[in-house]
């Protein structure tokens, strides 16, 4: 505090009305879930205190919550391995083309529009070949019959239709972040590494990847919690089903605490959420700063 | 000193922010309240006799082109008219909406005036919480009671007081489309389950769907399995037989039903990927003549009348499954309902209004040729007010109503109805071990009972 020469009071006018804003509208709410998820409760009548019975509940006898753990994860790991593909996308655009901009705003495109509709165009587009699906068409015109699918009800394959789709939406967000890194690093030091006879992958290796390392922490960040709150897609595409077959964790939040009217479990699914997102930001910060250190 | 004096603004507007952010912490229901305590404080430098009112009236009928929308409307506007001091604030939202929104309400008990809710289960837990009011003096108001069918408001009754006042009553019925049943060749509706399997392999046969649903709305299939539930057990009260204790879900008849259910399914009596589309999708399937027959409730007949297949649809009675069951029993829905709440500001002048509401909802209804499935008697005939023939097919099909089940959200509490509604959905999509459902069921049962 001593270091910026500005009383504590002027520190907190500019700190306190964000902090108290924030403090309001997320930490309290956790807290407060945190708490309900420690109850028996409806949601609507008196609530009852019953411990850690929920928790117990959640890791022990709920048959759909670990295999919502597991596509979470999946889904995340999905989305965070797509990262690299976006940075090979945006040094590509950036090397061969003189306005890779109006080409990564293009591909960018999915991202403006809203998960209903993409949800439901792609709902259009997985549809039963009797009912014109666009991809089971093109399939069965390429004499691919037996590759066609009920691509969003067959549970062995729905779960990864709707990830198809998730991925497909954020590859342009992630493209247009890895991009502007890319264009960010100086040219000089391009020029230099070219007289040092470092051209093309060297290039890359050695001078794009050490400098856009912030930037690729943050799009991964962004991708992992993105896809751990994964919802909307999920509720516009399956609403979880075939019987909980595309249910992630926050749709089976939502489903105990609105249909079956189990808030008090529902928030301790809740709960949950937030600390794997906690911990996972750690382990992704910790992981980075280590990275950073070494090139720098 | 200098700090002193830059202390004191700073302390004005920390305590700004504070109010503003416990404001901000505080529920979004409550802005309704703020608006109507606003409204009483003008109100209180005028005489008491025209004080203004503000009535909430939160109501699921959101589409303008609906009968239930254009009566709600005018009720209103004729009742603002007659009562220039009362305001009715509409709060119209989609069925969906509506019921998330009033659980959060209810949860900071913040229920509007008016509100929306579901029969028998599905009304307990807000019953429970007391957050209605009992309406039986109401009922007694001008006769409101007898216009009612007869033990229809059990159903929203809890230790002998309603709570609340249905919008109508619905059995389930299958309506077929006769240019389609004609084109395969069919000339009887079924009245066994044998037939009705033919019935649908015919179909098939021809590469016309034969039974149109929505299943990603899971309620959907489950209203047509608890039919075939109904047949099996020979008559109604299975659901209320395994509450009291008397039966199991693994009782034969439950088995049974799942293997006949599943039967329907490996016919391929539903369209492909049945559980990605919605119910109003599922609908439409039927309304746009793409599917034969469509087990559904009586409220949809208004509906069908009003998209392509229109006078081409007829209706049957679900048949018997095996030889068992009565076809004259029928999947009863009694309909959603008003509800007033008991913490209401204006108690008596709400329920003014929703007695005046209830009094006149059928009449209306009449006019806009929405009378079919009316919870209410109501005075006229259909036939010389213009009714489809189908309507008055449907309404003879009531006239044989003898008796029946609520659906099973209806009956149980919802965590087991949640439990029970993706298990019938999953045998839409796998073929199912029936007493492996069964015990599924059984021990979703046990673990919420109450």
């Amino acid at each position: 505090m001593k270091v910026l020469k500005v009383p504590a009071g002027t520190i907190a006018v500019f700190v306190l009305p964000c902090l108290l804003l924030y403090v309001c509208l997320v930490f309290v709410p956790i807290l407060v879930s945190f708490y309900s998820g420690l109850l028996k409760w409806d949601g609507i009548a008196n609530a009852e205190f019953i411990g850690l019975a929920n928790f117990r509940d959640m890791f022990a006898n709920d048959p759909v919550f670990w295999p919502s753990v597991r596509r979470t994860l999946l889904y995340a790991l999905a989305s965070m391995l797509e990262i690299p593909l976006c940075l090979w996308m945006a040094i590509l655009l950036h090397r061969y083309l003189k306005n890779g901009s109006r080409l990564a705003s293009i591909y960018f495109t999915p991202v403006i529009l809203s998960v209903v509709i993409i949800g439901q165009l792609w709902k259009t587009i997985y549809n039963p070949t009797s009912m014109g699906g666009m991809l089971n068409g093109v399939l069965v015109s390429l004499g691919l019959d037996s590759w066609t699918h009920n691509w969003l009800t067959e549970p062995s394959i729905a779960m990864y239709s709707i990830y198809l789709v998730s991925l497909w939406q954020y590859f342009g967000y992630h493209l247009l972040i890895q991009y502007t890194g890319v264009t960010n690093i100086p040219e000089e030091i391009y020029e230099a590494a070219k007289i040092d006879g470092a051209e093309g992958f060297k290039a890359d290796r050695f001078i794009t990847m050490p400098l856009i390392v912030p930037i690729f922490k943050i799009s991964i960040v962004l991708a992992f919690i993105g896809s751990l709150q994964a919802f909307d897609m999920v509720m516009v595409m399956t609403g979880g089903g075939p019987a909980h077959a595309t249910d992630v964790i926050s749709t089976h939040m939502y489903n105990s605490s609105f249909l079956s009217l189990k808030y008090g479990y529902g928030s301790a699914i809740a709960t949950f959420l937030v600390a794997v997102c906690l911990l996972f930001t750690v382990v992704i910060n910790f992981f980075f700063n280590k990275l950073e250190n070494r090139y720098s | 000193m200098v700090r002193r004096a830059a202390l004191k603004p700073l302390a004005v507007i920390l305590a700004a922010v504070m109010a503003l952010s416990l404001a901000a912490c505080g529920n979004s229901g409550k802005s309704d309240t703020a608006a109507t305590e606003k409204n009483n404080g003008a109100a209180v430098q005028g005489s008491s006799s025209d004080k203004k009112i503000t009535i909430t009236f939160q109501n699921i009928y959101p589409d303008p082109t609906t009968p239930s929308h254009k009566t709600l409307n005018e009720l209103v506007k004729q009742y603002e008219a007659d009562h220039p001091n009362i305001h009715i604030e509409l709060d119209t939202l989609n069925t969906d909406q509506q019921k998330v929104k009033l659980k959060t309400q209810a949860a900071s008990k913040e229920v509007p005036d008016i509100t929306i809710v579901n029969p028998a289960a599905q009304m307990k837990p807000f019953v429970d919480a007391k957050l209605f009011a009992p309406l039986n003096d109401m009922l007694d108001q001008n006769g409101l009671k007898d216009t009612y069918q007869s033990g229809l408001l059990d159903y929203y009754s809890f230790d002998g007081n309603v709570y609340s006042l249905p919008d109508g009553n619905n059995i389930e019925v299958v309506y077929y489309n006769k240019e389609l049943f004609e084109q395969a060749g069919i000339a009887n509706t079924p009245t066994t389950y044998e037939e009705f399997l033919n019935t649908v392999k015919t179909l098939k046969a021809k590469g016309i769907t034969p039974l149109a649903i929505g299943e990603k709305d899971s309620w959907t299939g489950s209203f047509l399995f608890m039919n075939i539930l109904l047949r099996t057990n020979g008559g109604p009260g299975f659901l209320q037989d395994v509450m009291d204790g008397k039966k199991t879900f693994e009782d034969p008849a439950f088995i049974e039903a799942v293997d006949s259910f599943q039967e329907l399914v490996q016919a391929g009596a539903f369209p492909d990927g049945a559980t990605s589309i919605d119910a109003n999708a599922g609908g439409n399937i039927f309304k746009s003549g793409k599917a034969a027959m469509w087990v559904i409730g009586s409220w949809e007949t208004g509906a069908i009348d009003a998209s392509s297949v229109a006078g081409k649809v007829g209706a049957f009675q679900f048949p018997t499954v095996n030889g068992k069951g009565d076809p004259d029993e029928f999947m009863l829905a009694p309909g959603s309902a008003f509800a007033i709440s008991a913490n209401s500001e204006h108690l008596q002048e709400t329920k003014d209004f929703l007695n005046y509401f209830a009094l006149n909802f059928p009449k209306k209804q009449f006019e806009f040729k929405n009378a079919v499935g009316l919870g209410q008697k109501v005075d006229g005939d259909l036939k010389a007010a213009g009714y489809s023939d189908l309507a008055i097919e449907v309404a003879e099909l009531f006239n044989n109503v003898k008796g029946g089940d609520l659906a099973f959200d209806n009956t149980m509490n919802p965590a087991t109805a949640q439990v029970h509604l993706s298990s019938i959905q999953n045998l839409f999509v796998q073929k199912v071990d029936s007493a492996q459902v069964a015990k599924e069921h059984q021990a979703a049962f046990e673990a919420n009972k109450e």
